[in-house]
């Protein structure tokens, strides 16, 4: 066994077993023994006299205790019997307590506290207890008297310890201990005594003949006579004033500092003085205490005066024979009436004297305080100091407008600088000064951000700035313009431009832009993608497979493009680190490696369905840092558009009232017969994922409906005959989607934006259009990240205000059912594969939404996500839509299905509904291949390159929650939506410009 | 009725409350009032006659809101101790207790037949109780309020409530539909207009709201007293011609319903009127205050 325990390793506390049972005897009786005794106490345990626990954990059993716990017996309970016969009488039973008392307890009680005559001072208990003694010793005999007479009369005396030591020195009742004066008095003052103290008295000894002390004191008296009749002044006066001060009961504190008495006399009025000398000279020759042996007492203060000489407080040994005296004593007339008072008026002294001075006595207040508060004066307001706040935003803006222009400067070569400046300076125009002091002493030491403290490229910044200040001035004054007339836009250079389709020129420094930024040079990107969380989910997507193994090059750029891809933070632009590649190759390259991650991400998602709730997860905390931030945004662009018309909006939802309460108010219940409603979703998770089919299906709907409804005038003209039938189909298929993977929708890309970048500037070969697209987009995303980065800041940005609403009127091309061999509509195709990838999921959500294969795909994704918005908001509105718009029998099914119950749940966690309205776009793999089947030119939109990033895709999000100003009146948030399309298609173009 | 038969004089005043009462009300014809205040009682009042008939101890804390039914059979109250009492207006005693409110409770309402008490409470709920069943759970809970719901209001076919999260909310029982009606202010105080049409609701940025029902629309908007923090109630005369609301300053303003001008305006308490009921017949009106007094006042 020993050998055993060697090789294991125990963990816990063994069980106990019976044959241990015996150990435990001999422990307790080593125990009882006292062999134990030197452990210490949590170890000791508590065991009954058979060394038994009687006390367990309380997993262990607990307590135990009396017999199974309870407080029976073995023999349990019998009534006593009573037999009573007329010979054998049953006595009446006196009970007492120890007839109810068990053994131990008996014990006990037998050794239990009592009252000791010893220490009775006064004498009381005792006395009673004699006499009750007497009492039953007179029942036991017979009396000679008869009656209870003597017993009243005489009563036994008995005397406390301190009586009895005295007397044994030879002391005497009535006199003093020391040698006293005698006062002729005492004869007769004995007498009162002795009617006052009635077992004191000698007479009273006489029939108790256990007081033996009698005798002896007399024998031992030394004092003479005369020493008697001093005795009774010279003792204190018994305590009949009453009490007053803190001192314990009968403490006299100047009873052994006469002199301090006396010191608190002469304090006092004069007329006391007299009798206090008196008692003063007679303590002295009492005690013979000069020494100042002063005990202060309880309650005199320790700083005053004659506390310096107390030196022995607790020393008089005298103390309790003193205090016996003071009792047996009888009050002197005299010290009573003079003590009384003085008392009294040495307290009020003392309290007279402590409120002249106002501090302690033997204190006064300084003269000099030596804290002095210290004041300051209140700051100085500069002379030329206005009152008045400025706010940043429009109006700040507005006014910037009359500072003179900086000179025209050229760009910077440096594109990334470039970038940068670009984007700092548009940050900056929003958010107002504080913004570039803040970026200013965060990047000191970065010799990129040099411009903003005068360094390279400071001139362009300085003229960015302006011309960003300059627009977002603009952009107030046009919205304040739109407001009141909405249909008088001012037409501007490029918003002409692009409704008669002239491609804007393009500038010199263009073609740099396009992507040769490499990633590491671009530090403010990485900056802000450290601050974002990184997800984890993309790490574990490329492990499954490295299929660039041969090409160690390709495989690290593959892997940083999974990484950008599943990273959901900025997209750098860095994917095309090599910039040595030319911009075909790259662009291959990239669609290459869309194909293989979508491949992996298939293979992936097939095994592991349970993976997709940790990616909600991490899409959850992803999405509502990005929509936080961009809400704010949209959040100050709805104040902008609200009016006061926004409230009160009227929303309907499904209610259900219970049974019982349509019987009591006499109605018939219209869910009578319907099954209970499911209990209603809390959790986001939830609400992303149950969101009925009906809800979701009708969605999409609206998309394509509001798309359709902003006209888009570039590519209308390339609209083909196909995209449009696709469309249709896509709606089909659009139903039957559900919103599962909700990860991709948000952090894949969007392919829109390239393709609707390259049909914008068709001229091009589509890879060199695709990748400015996505320049253009990073752009974007630095934008919205900045944004988001001010907004972390603390700072507000105003949002883009709608520019032109020129868009309104363009005409929108539908030509279903013509030939399809139309030749944009080939490069249109050439285009995507150039730039996409192979991800089954953008398909749909390209698809889905007309619009956004409509030129300017980026903004598109704003316009879009407010028309969504309204319509999930307004029923109204999707209804006008349908009037306006082409004709869908989805937008039907919606509006009816929105009164459904999942409006409810919908409502009640609005943020989440919109974000799964946003991400039941997507299908879910299965139901893509559904959609597959059924949609033939499915598979080239599938191909669609993907440069969009989850940003876009928050910002659908804030946009969505933010639009509900315009719920309430559906015409003008309609207009405000295509206003801001086209504020939108301006800004880009600015941008690119 | 013009300007000159507004309720202005003042024909009693009702003194026993101490400290601040929280609601007045008049009983369905309008002959006798309930008040309730802070010192956790119940007053029955003939306030014509100026005399108080009876009081109703049982709340634990101050009493909040107070309803009786339209037989003068039973009365409902709620307050601050999360309960609502159900008492019979005789006896004076409590029939039943219903807990379940998370909160105070801000305000009760019988239904038309007295057989359902609906309560809005802090907890953000409405909760609806059954008095002819024993039970003491509630039939009803709708918790879409965001917010405390302040007040609430029946008709034969629906309730509505009025919250701080600035929404009045209408559940037609016999549809089956909230009708959620987002004001943007908190609502303070919900009252229906005589012709059931309309719903005047007071919020908390010192103007009264009056709503179409039907549609929800904005009516008008009735401003000049001051609310911003207390709970005041807001009526609309019997005539429905009158918007009659109390201000913190203890002050109480007649508008022109249509109009929305001041048409009277006089100081009624000394502190904030936190209680207006119109007679339902004649031209008379109580108020309640912090003050600790009710008031009625006549033409």
């Amino acid at each position: 066994m020993d050998s055993d325990e060697e090789d294991f390793v125990f963990f816990g506390t063994p069980i106990q077993r019976e044959e241990e049972i015996t150990n435990r005897r001999k422990k307790a009786a080593a125990e009882a023994s006292g062999n134990l005794r030197a452990l210490p106490p949590w170890k000791q345990e508590v065991r009954d006299e058979e060394g038994r626990r009687r006390f367990h954990g309380a997993f262990t059993g607990g307590f135990s205790a009396g017999y199974f716990n309870t407080v029976g017996t073995k023999e349990g309970w019998a009534p006593q019997s009573f037999t009573s016969s007329r010979k054998n009488r049953a006595e009446v039973k006196q009970q007492s307590i120890f007839s109810f008392l068990d053994e131990d307890e008996k014990t006990e009680l037998e050794g239990a506290l009592g009252t000791s005559s010893q220490f009775d001072t006064f004498g009381f208990t005792t006395a009673e207890y004699a006499r009750k003694q007497a009492d039953k010793e007179q029942k036991q005999r017979p009396s000679a008297i008869p009656g209870p007479v003597p017993d009243e009369l005489v009563l036994p005396a008995s005397e406390s310890i301190g009586l009895k030591l005295l007397r044994k020195m030879g002391w005497r009742h009535g006199r003093a201990i020391n040698d006293s004066h005698a006062t002729s008095l005492y004869g007769a003052r004995r007498e009162a005594r002795k009617a006052f103290l009635a077992f004191s008295s000698e007479d009273a000894k006489a029939p108790n003949p256990a007081d033996e002390p009698v005798e002896e004191p007399e024998s031992f008296t030394v004092q003479p006579a005369d020493n008697d009749t001093r005795s009774s002044q010279s003792l204190p006066a018994f305590v009949c004033n009453p009490k007053q001060d803190l001192h314990g009961l009968g403490y006299d504190p100047f009873k052994h500092a006469p002199e301090f008495r006396e010191k608190k006399r002469l304090d006092l009025s004069n007329d006391k003085q007299h009798g206090y000398r008196k008692a003063m000279s007679l303590k002295d020759s009492l005690f013979g205490s000069k020494s100042g042996k002063a005990a202060p007492g309880f309650g005199i203060g320790a700083l005053e005066e004659y506390d310096a000489e107390d030196e022995d407080i607790y020393a008089a040994g005298y103390d309790f024979q003193e205090t016996c005296m003071e009792e047996d004593e009888e009050p002197s007339s005299l010290s009573i009436e003079s003590k009384q008072p003085s008392r009294l008026s040495i307290e009020s002294k003392q309290k007279v004297v402590a409120r002249d001075e106002g501090v302690l006595p033997g204190f006064k207040i300084a003269s000099v305080s030596v804290c002095q508060l210290e004041r300051f004066d209140p700051p100085v307001i500069p002379k030329d100091f206005v009152p008045h706040h400025k706010f940043p935003g429009p109006l700040e803006t507005l006014k910037k407008l009359d500072v003179p222009s900086p000179p025209e400067v050229l760009p910077p070569d440096d594109c990334n600088l470039k970038l940068l400046i670009e984007g700092v300076a548009k940050l900056v125009a929003r958010c107002g000064k504080l913004f570039e002091d803040l970026s200013r002493k965060k990047n000191q030491s970065n010799p990129l951000f040099s411009f903003l403290s005068g360094g390279n490229g400071h001139d362009y910044y300085e003229r960015r700035l302006w011309e960003e200040h300059q627009k977002f001035g603009d952009q107030a004054k046009l919205l304040l313009d739109g407001k009141l007339s909405p249909s008088m836009q001012k037409m501007t250079a490029e918003s002409r431009g692009k409704l008669l389709g002239e491609k804007p020129l393009e500038r010199s420094s263009r073609e740099t832009t396009s992507s040769s930024v490499a990633s590491g040079e671009f530090q403010f990107q990485f900056n802000l993608s450290d601050t974002f969380q990184n997800s984890n989910s993309f790490s574990k997507l490329p492990e499954v497979a490295k299929p660039f193994k041969d090409d160690p090059a390709k495989q690290e750029r593959f892997e940083q493009f999974l990484k950008e891809k599943y990273e959901g933070g900025l997209r750098s632009a860095g994917f095309t680190a090599a910039s040595n590649m030319s911009e075909a190759v790259r662009a291959r390259e990239k669609l290459d490696f869309e194909a293989v991650a979508e491949a992996i991400a298939k293979g992936k998602r097939g095994k592991e369905s349970m993976v997709s709730t940790q990616r909600l997860d991490i899409l959850a905390s992803g999405m509502q840092f990005t929509s936080g931030g961009l809400e704010e945004v949209k959040d100050v662009h709805a104040e902008d558009l609200a009016t006061k018309k926004k409230y009160p909006k009227r929303e309907e939802f499904q209610w259900r009232p219970s049974p019982v309460l349509c019987k009591r108010f006499d109605l018939i219940d219209p869910f009578m017969g319907k099954p209970p409603p499911a209990p209603r979703m809390r959790s986001k998770i939830d609400s992303l994922l149950f969101i009925p089919d009906s809800v979701k299906g009708a969605k999409p709907e609206e998309d394509t409906v509001t798309n359709r409804d902003v006209p888009a005038p570039q590519t209308g003209a390339q609209m083909t005959i196909e995209d449009a039938a696709e469309k249709e189909i896509e709606i089909v298929a659009e139903n039957v989607e559900r919103p599962v993977d909700l990860y991709k929708a948000i952090f894949s890309d969007d392919s829109d934006d390239d393709v609707e970048d390259s049909n914008t500037k068709k001229v091009e070969d589509p890879e060199k259009k695709t990748e400015v697209a996505t320049t253009t987009l990073n752009r974007l995303i630095a934008g919205d990240f900045l944004e988001s980065l001010g907004k972390e800041l603390g700072f507000e940005v105003p949002p883009d205000t709608p520019y032109s609403t020129n868009k309104v009127d363009v005409p929108r091309i539908e030509t279903p059912n013509s030939d399809s061999g139309n030749p944009k509509l080939s490069s249109g195709t050439s285009l995507n594969p150039g730039n996409g990838t192979a991800q089954d999921i953008e398909s749909p959500e390209n698809e889905s939404v007309p619009g956004w294969s409509v030129g300017y795909g980026s903004k598109h994704t704003v316009g879009l996500s407010e028309n969504m918005s309204a319509k999930v908001n307004k029923d109204k509105f999707a209804e006008e839509d349908k009037k306006v718009k082409s004709p869908s029998s989805r937008k039907r099914n919606w509006s009816s299905s929105s009164s459904s119950e999942d409006e409810r749940s919908r409502k009640h966690s609005k943020r989440h509904r919109y974000r799964s309205s946003d991400s039941y776009s997507d299908p879910s793999s299965d139901d893509r291949e559904h959609y597959r089947s059924r949609s033939k030119g499915k598979e080239r939109r599938s191909s669609k390159g993907k440069s969009s990033s989850s940003r876009k895709h928050s910002k659908h999000h804030k946009h969505r929650s933010r639009d509900s100003p315009s719920r309430d009146s559906p015409s003008r948030s309609h207009r405000g939506l295509e206003r801001k399309h086209s504020e939108v298609r301006k800004e880009k173009s600015k941008r690119r410009n | 009725m013009t300007s000159s038969e507004l309720p202005r004089k003042e024909a009693n005043v009702l003194k026993g409350h101490e400290g601040a009462v929280l609601a007045a009300r008049f009983n369905s014809d309008g002959n006798y009032c309930l008040s309730c205040g802070k010192d956790r009682t119940i007053r029955l009042w003939n306030p014509h006659r100026g005399i108080h008939i009876k009081t109703y101890k049982s709340h634990g804390r101050e009493v909040r809101d107070v309803h009786v039914t339209p037989d003068n059979s039973k009365l409902c109250s709620c307050g601050g101790d999360r309960q609502i009492f159900y008492w019979d207006v005789s006896t004076g005693r409590v029939i039943r207790k219903f807990r379940g409110h998370d909160g105070e409770v801000n305000a009760v309402k019988f239904n038309e037949y007295a057989s359902v008490v609906v309560s809005a409470g802090y907890d953000r709920s409405l909760r609806a109780w059954d008095c002819r069943s024993h039970s003491t759970e509630p039939i009803q809970i709708i918790d879409s309020f965001l917010d405390t719901v302040m007040s609430v209001c029946l008709t034969k076919t629906e309730i509505i409530g009025g919250s701080v999260d600035g929404t009045v909310r209408t559940f037609d029982i016999r549809m089956g539909r909230e009708i959620s009606d987002d004001l943007g202010q908190p609502v303070n105080c919900i009252s229906m207009s005589n012709d059931g049409n309309c719903i005047l609701a007071s919020c908390l940025d010192s103007s009264i709201r009056l709503l179409d029902r039907s549609t929800g629309e904005l009516l008008q908007e009735y401003k000049g007293h001051a609310c911003k923090s207390y709970k005041m109630d807001c009526c609309l005369s019997n005539s429905d011609a009158h918007v009659i609301g109390g201000s913190v300053d203890g002050s109480i303003f007649f508008w022109d319903l249509v109009d929305a001008s001041v048409v009277s305006k006089f100081r009624a308490h000394s502190s904030v009127v936190t209680s207006v009921s119109y007679h339902p017949k004649d031209n008379c009106m109580i108020t309640a205050s912090v003050d600790g007094s009710v008031r009625v006042w006549k033409t």
